[in-house]
């Protein structure tokens, strides 16, 4: 397989990772916890879609065929949207109910074991309601487009992608690059930075936290969706997707400097891609180990992560 | 009448049971500076975060132009009239100059946020030619002329102060301290922190002296310059005639 291969599929991983790890770092970013239910959001995005796709294509008799050559159609869409909505409603949910009172009067291991558990009960909760067995969006088998002309083919070798890769890629680039000016230009995207680094003094400024903390929820919540349902795409959804991609998701944010947007970004996206390279070169049993021997050689460089600030 | 604001017998702390503010009651009028000194570990700071909603009062009152203000969520006072800067991490190094005004001015209708922005550029001319800095890049005087101007772009009634000198330069001290004047003339009342006694006392309408939790003292500024009780609070002694 071409080195330019390797790279695309490496970046398409790495989009998905990057868009759980945003969600997982502005968490941390706010609340200053590390979030272990964050996977289950991913997991819970991408059955919502499954369970909305039904209802899209059952009832509303929206068309399950693809848009151009993507397997998306507007079904699924409509069932991204929705399960965006519903995802973000979960985590504020989960919020509500469980962390905001452990705030007040646990500690921050409190607050870990408790996403532990959620995690558990989440996760089974899935396999309880789905059954244990993956499941596809869509049967159809996606057909990779070459995307090189034939004269840079000739000297690079050549990317094939299907247009659901595409799709993904073009999908978190929109989203990234709306993230960034809402983070930096809206006043709800600065009173969420400001939050970040020293609550009380947001409060001082008249910046009710509460009403930021709610929105880091939907945000996060919002990007798991989305991960989830390209996960759902590119491969299946399974009760257990977001268990194994809760290591790739710390390490990118790690990797990035915990609670950095970019961070999370630049982090996922080299994640995604050094274990793309890793499988071509050693083999897939070793993909994670491979995400873990990245995220120490930048820590060691880097202690505070490629964005992060040290004190 | 009432003054602008009112403690009455205010008891807070960090921990139930361990009040650190210990029944202190202080008024500031219209206008007026008032300054509240005190050795270190009196509670002044503790104090001020209880009037500004940071710190929970577990007894006593505060009432802002007559308005019971106890235990109202801090996010919701700038909009009341009260603006609090405190000491230390007073703006946000991760923004910049002009972020931190806009920020702060967020609470305001939106056609009065650009002018209001404005307005504190142009009474901290230094500020403005630095409104594209990381405020974390600011020098000591700046980041203290950026928190003063934050805790006035809402236009509050009452803005309270915690040692806005520390860590100043005698001249900036002078500056910031000329500036507290021109804002109190403005029509702006100030409840002003201090360690620096005589700095704080030349500006001062009043002032009190904390010590343990409560006021051991208070005058006119008149009246406590030449008061050698004091001096000798801040020694940690007991001022004659007041010993049990
Ligand atoms: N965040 C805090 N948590 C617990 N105790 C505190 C905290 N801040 C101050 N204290 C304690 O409260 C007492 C008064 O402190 P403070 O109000 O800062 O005094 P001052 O401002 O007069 O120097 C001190 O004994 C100090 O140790
Ligand atoms: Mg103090």
């Amino acid at each position: 397989m071409p080195l330019v291969q390797v790279l695309a599929d490496g970046l398409v991983v790495g989009a998905m990772i990057a868009l759980g790890a945003v969600g997982l770092t502005l968490v941390y970013a706010i609340l200053r916890f590390a979030n272990f239910a964050h996977g289950e959001l991913i997991a819970w995005g991408g059955y919502f879609a499954l369970s909305l796709l039904t209802l899209a294509t059952g009832w509303l008799g929206l068309e399950a065929g693809g848009i151009g050559g993507l397997s998306i159609g507007w079904a699924l869409l409509a069932a991204l949207a929705g399960a965006m909505v519903l995802t973000a409603a979960l985590g504020i949910g989960l919020d509500a109910l469980l962390f905001r009172s452990l705030r007040r009067r646990g500690g921050a291991i409190t607050l870990i074991i408790a996403s532990f558990g959620a995690a558990l009960a989440l996760r089974n909760l899935i396999a309880f309601l789905y059954g244990p067995t993956p499941t596809y969006y869509s049967r159809a088998i996606p057909m990779a487009l070459p995307l090189l002309p034939e004269e840079v083919a000739a000297v690079t070798g050549q990317i094939r992608m299907t247009p659901d890769q595409l799709f993904i890629l073009g999908l978190t680039a929109v989203l990234v690059v709306a993230l960034h000016l809402f983070l930096s230009r809206s006043t709800l995207g600065r009173a969420m930075r400001a939050t970040a680094e020293n609550p009380d003094l947001a409060r001082l400024f008249g910046i009710d936290t509460r009403v930021v903390i709610r929105w880091t929820w939907a945000i996060g919540g919002m990007l798991a969706a989305v991960a989830g349902v390209c996960f759902g795409l590119t491969a299946q959804v399974r009760p257990q997707m977001g268990f194994d991609l809760l290591l790739p998701l710390f390490a990118a944010a790690i990797l990035g400097g915990i609670g950095s947007f970019h961070g999370a970004v630049a982090g996922g996206l080299i994640l995604g891609v050094a274990e793309s390279i890793g499988v071509h070169l050693i083999g897939a049993e070793y993909r994670q180990a491979v995400a873990f021997v990245v995220l120490i050689a930048v820590l060691i460089a880097r202690p505070a992560g490629l964005f992060g600030e040290r004190d | 009448m009432s003054a602008l604001l009112d403690v009455a017998g205010l008891e807070a702390g960090y921990e139930p049971g361990l009040p650190i503010v210990r029944g202190a009651s202080l008024t500031v009028g219209e206008r007026e500076i008032v300054v509240l000194l005190g050795p270190n570990g009196a509670g002044k700071s503790t104090l001020i975060k209880a009037i500004a909603g940071l710190v929970p009062a577990s007894g006593g009152s505060v009432r802002l132009d007559g308005r019971d203000i106890t235990g109202v969520r801090a996010d919701r006072l700038p909009g009341m009239g009260l603006a609090f800067v405190p000491q230390t991490e007073n703006v946000f190094g991760t923004l910049t100059v002009r972020e931190n005004l806009e920020l702060a001015a967020a609470i305001l209708p939106r056609s009065r946020r650009a002018e209001a922005v404005a307005r504190a550029l142009a009474l901290f001319p230094d500020l403005a030619a630095q409104a594209g800095l990381r405020a974390r890049r600011l020098s000591g005087g700046q980041r203290q002329m950026l928190a003063t101007a934050r805790g006035l772009i809402v236009a509050p009634r009452l803005i309270l102060l915690d040692e806005p000198s520390a860590g100043l330069s005698p001249k900036l001290v002078d500056d910031v301290f000329r500036q507290l004047v021109r804002v109190r003339d403005s029509g702006v009342s100030i409840l002003l922190v201090e360690q620096n006694v005589r700095a704080a006392l030349a500006i001062a309408d009043r002032g009190y002296v904390l010590v343990d939790g409560r006021e051991r003292l208070s005058g006119r500024r008149d009246e406590l310059e030449g008061n050698p009780a004091v001096g000798a609070l801040f020694l940690g002694g007991v001022p004659a005639g007041e010993a049990a």
